[in-house]
């Protein structure tokens, strides 16, 4: 056992070096190429966010914050309610042992009633099930299914997804009942590509292992992020004595305490909030996957995803256009014209970018591994029934 | 050796039976109980496959591939009236020669040889006219005889305005930027949003029903052939917006960073969520008393003329600063100058094509707002949008379909997708007119996003082979094993027994031959 498992760390490292030096000798290059080609802003005309908290019962009363944590954000930031699918797997705001029933709060000093008082919870309890979730992400809905539970985007949206809840390798648990694999939620980002229903998608995780959720992701323009790598826990932040369980997870709370410092108008870039969080004491070191991206994160402004910012034309004084022309459209709005098409990069300057001092090229290595150790350990498992079967026999 | 019965007196307590004696301990009793449980087990094999297997029925993938592969142009029609044969046809070169260079302007677009003489009813004329230019429903006037000579040349002019009539710019950012795409339903909703009417003044309401019928309803009549439209209106009397604007002297001023977040949705509820058709959304916005009169600033932070804005794809907006403070519904002037406004940005968002600013319209007939130029070339636009969206949402059916192995296909996706594949076909088989191609369309793209939403084709939760292991292992091979060994094991003592039947053995073998033997 040692032996093999000695070679794979040699690989590993081997493997580590490689990337180094690859990306080494081509970021400046990389980082020149998008310099000259990138607009400063993203091409989307609208803002959509699913935002969900798969965890049921009242210990579990932190992802709940979580979820309610990013809602209020988004929506400070302009999303609107109709563009924002909120799935709450428990209600921890009427539960019996809320101390303070109808609020939630994310911080001991409960100044901020994250419940609120105008609050719309799309799906809640035992509709937040996979099956929904997919429905949502794919738009297979029922016809009977409300405007306000479909995620009706186009190939101009931007969608920020959010989950929270348990987790593991390659998956997040639902409800105690049920699991989404990394494998579904490639799937469905796929679909989601084929049929154009986003422009570009804000993936974020916090989950144990969450970083395992966007490793099978195969389409474009899918930024992910994560709070914890493979085999690392995500930690709670800070308990509230009277509410008696921990209120928020640390990952989350540093992301929302830094976009308390953005507003509609900042520019603030993606980069700027991984960077931070990143420093944070978090327990766990968080990853972000940008091959798939077609931004470098330093152009990408929060608000891209968190915000609904959308670039408006002004119209002439008269209010005719027919005898306004292009012209004069033009002159006011330089900013809307602008072309999102980004020569893609060749496979192998993209690299799996990764937060300091976080291990992506080694956590992906060993993920490769881990597969192969799954058939393997299939193998020996067929293997053990036969004996044991044997064994029966010939006694 | 003895027979066990024998022994049994002796060896078995009272209390206790030898079990070779108990009823169920019958070789026949324990054999038919094992028969029992394999019949079950492979009964419910068949059970077992059926429900666990998805049904994927065969889509014409082949032909969906071939179909969409072929690239389709619709044919331009326009027709000259008034001057001698082949005296345009430079014209034409020209402009066939562009189509090639402005590949994105002309896409899918090809000009058919331009005809003369009599000219039919659907077909787009081009008529000699000394004067100012103008256009008429299809009739576009022009002096001929100014741009084209005899001699074969002709002025630059009338090639620029044929281009920008037939093939507008639709700069691709500019067109699906501020156009919606296309849908065969929208819900048009305007509001009439006061800012804040305690703050003592306000516009009570306004006569929407006489300003849609002017200004509103003969567009969408024009449109009525392309989408359905439902309208919703409503006024409001608090609408506080969610920033402060910038107190200039005598003024109130919005950046243009403001602009971008002016809707204010999380307070405003501009529309009714009970239809899942596009909405788009036209607000007249009055603000308050304390921050009038309010006005759009440009980039060098100095007040403009303007006081309406677009959002693309979601809506227009126009902010209006009440002359006098009162307490009245808007006056007749100022509706009139809003709904002109709406209907042009209503207009833009559909993606109507403006005419060229040297053409001047002349008023159509009966109610119709739009020539038939442009209602011919929003029809192709449309055309080809709805063309090159089934073919990629064909593609990318079949595709994924392929790829996931777990997505069921029902009759209906199926049905569907052959549906939208034949409409498409019939598209460009025969000769049809544009309205006629631009249905099909319309139903090929209708069809084929249906088949792609369908509700069952959800692929089934993905489950990785280790999984699957895990879950059948304990579930199954705690059940099996014994049943198994114990059906092998019966088998082999049948065997034994009627091998030493053959061996004309007269020992009475049972399986009882096994149990210790105390004596």
């Amino acid at each position: 056992m040692l032996l093999p498992s000695f070679l794979h760390l040699l690989l590993c490292l081997v493997g580590l070096l490689g990337v180094a030096h690859a990306s080494n000798a081509n970021d400046k290059r990389v980082e020149d190429f998008f310099e000259r080609n990138e607009s400063p802003t993203s091409s989307h005309t609208n803002n959509w966010a699913v935002l969900v908290c798969s965890s049921r019962y009242w210990f579990n009363y932190r992802h709940m914050a979580n979820a309610l944590g990013m809602y209020r954000t988004v929506k400070r930031l302009g999303i609107p309610d109709s563009n924002i699918i909120l799935m709450l797997a428990d209600d921890a705001s009427c539960n019996q042992r809320n101390k303070f029933p109808g609020s939630v709060y994310a911080h001991p000093d409960r100044q901020l009633d994250l419940y609120g008082d105008n609050i719309e919870v799309d799906y809640r309890g035992y509709e937040v099930t996979v099956e929904n979730l997919i429905r949502v992400l794919t738009g297979r809905m029922d016809p009977s299914v409300p405007r306000s539970k479909r995620l009706l985007t186009d190939e101009r949206s931007n969608i920020f997804v959010y989950l929270t809840g348990h987790g593991g390798n390659e998956f997040l648990k639902f409800q105690d009942k049920e699991e989404i694999s990394a494998f579904d939620l490639a799937d469905a980002f796929e679909q989601m590509h084929q049929k154009k229903r986003y422009n570009e998608i804000l993936f974020m995780a916090d989950t144990c292992q969450a970083n395992t959720l966007f490793s099978q992701f195969y389409s474009p323009n899918i930024l992910a992020t994560g709070s914890s790598g493979l085999g690392e826990n995500s930690y709670s932040h800070t308990n509230d004595n009277d509410i008696g369980v921990a209120v928020i997870d640390a990952y989350t709370h540093f992301v929302l305490e830094y976009m308390e410092n953005i507003n509609k108008t900042s520019d603030n870039s993606l980069q700027d909030l991984f960077s931070t969080v990143a420093t944070k004491k978090l327990g766990s070191n968080p990853g972000v996957r940008t091959d798939l991206f077609g931004r470098p994160l330093a152009k990408t402004r929060i608000t891209d995803f968190f915000g609904n910012v959308a670039q408006v034309e002004v119209l002439p004084p008269t209010g005719h256009l027919q005898t306004s022309a292009n012209d004069e459209e033009d002159s006011y709005l330089a900013s809307s014209d602008m072309d999102n098409k980004q020569p893609s990069l060749p496979h192998n300057l993209t690299s799996e970018q990764s937060l300091p001092p976080s291990d992506a090229p080694w956590w992906s290595s060993l993920s490769l591994l881990i597969q192969d150790w799954g058939k393997t350990r299939a193998w020996v498992a067929v293997g053990s029934l036969g004996l044991c079967l044997a064994w029966t026999l010939s006694s | 050796m003895t027979s066990p019965s024998t022994n049994a007196n002796s060896s078995w307590p009272k209390s206790l039976r030898d079990p070779s004696t108990l009823y169920f301990q019958k070789t026949s009793v324990k054999r038919s109980i094992i028969k029992a449980y394999w019949t079950v087990i492979i009964c419910a094999i068949p059970l077992w496959w059926y429900t666990t297997s998805i049904q994927r029925l065969a889509l014409p993938t082949s032909r969906v591939h071939s179909e969409t592969e072929t690239l389709h142009t619709l044919p331009v029609d326009v027709c000259w009236e008034g001057i001698p044969n082949g005296l345009a046809e430079p014209v034409r070169k020209e402009l066939v020669q562009r189509s090639l260079q402005h590949k994105e302007r002309w896409n899918g677009l090809t000009l058919e040889p331009f005809r003369y003489g009599n000219c039919g009813d659907n077909t787009l004329i081009i008529r000699n006219h000394n004067g100012p230019e103008s256009i008429h429903n299809q009739v576009l006037k022009i002096s001929v005889e100014k741009h084209v000579r005899k001699d074969g040349t002709y002025s630059r002019h009338v090639v620029d305005l044929l281009e920008d009539l037939l093939a507008p710019v639709v700069d691709a950012s500019h067109f699906n930027n501020l156009a919606v795409q296309y849908s065969s339903r929208y819900r048009l909703s305007f509001s009439l949003l006061n800012e804040d009417s305690a703050a003592g003044d306000m516009i009570s309401g306004w006569n929407i029903e006489h300003a849609l019928r002017v200004h509103i309803t003969p567009l969408l009549e024009d449109l009525s052939s392309l989408h359905n439209f439902t309208i919703e209106s409503q006024v409001q009397f608090h609408a506080p917006l969610a920033f402060r604007p910038a107190a200039s002297d005598g003024y109130w001023g919005i950046t243009r960073e403001d602009l971008n977040v002016f809707v204010n949705s999380a307070e405003w509820i501009l529309s009714s969520s009970s239809s899942n058709d596009h909405v788009l959304h036209f607000v007249l916005f009055v603000p308050s008393l304390n921050a009038r009169p309010l006005y759009i600033l440009d980039n060098n932070g100095q007040s403009t003329e303007s006081n309406s804005f677009l959002l693309p794809q979601w809506g227009g907006i126009i902010i209006h600063n009440p002359s006098s403070p009162s307490h009245q519904p808007l006056p007749p002037a100022d509706l009139r100058l809003t709904f002109a406004t709406f209907a042009d940005q209503l207009s833009a968002l559909l993606g109507i094509p403006q005419l060229p600013p040297s053409i001047k319209q002349l008023p159509e007939s009966g109610h119709h707002v739009l020539s038939k130029w442009q209602m011919d070339t929003l029809l192709r636009r449309r055309t080809i949008e709805n063309t090159i969206q089934t073919r990629e949402t064909l593609r990318s059916i079949v595709n994924l379909v392929d790829q996931i192995e777990n997505m069921p296909v029902g009759q209906d996706v199926k049905d569907d997708v052959e549906n939208a594949l034949s409409a498409y076909t019939e598209m460009w088989t025969g000769s049809k007119s544009l309205i006629d191609i631009f249905t099909l369309s319309a139903d090929a793209f209708n069809l084929s996003s249906r088949a792609f939403f369908n509700p069952g084709m959800l692929a089934l939760l993905y489950f990785p082979t280790e999984h699957k292991y895990a879950v059948y292992a304990p579930l199954f091979a705690s059940a099996i094993i014994p049943l198994f060994v114990s059906a092998l094991r019966e088998i082999v003592a049948w065997k034994k027994e009627r091998k030493d039947a053959k061996n004309g053995s007269s020992v009475d073998h049972t399986q009882g031959t096994d149990t210790p033997n105390t004596s």
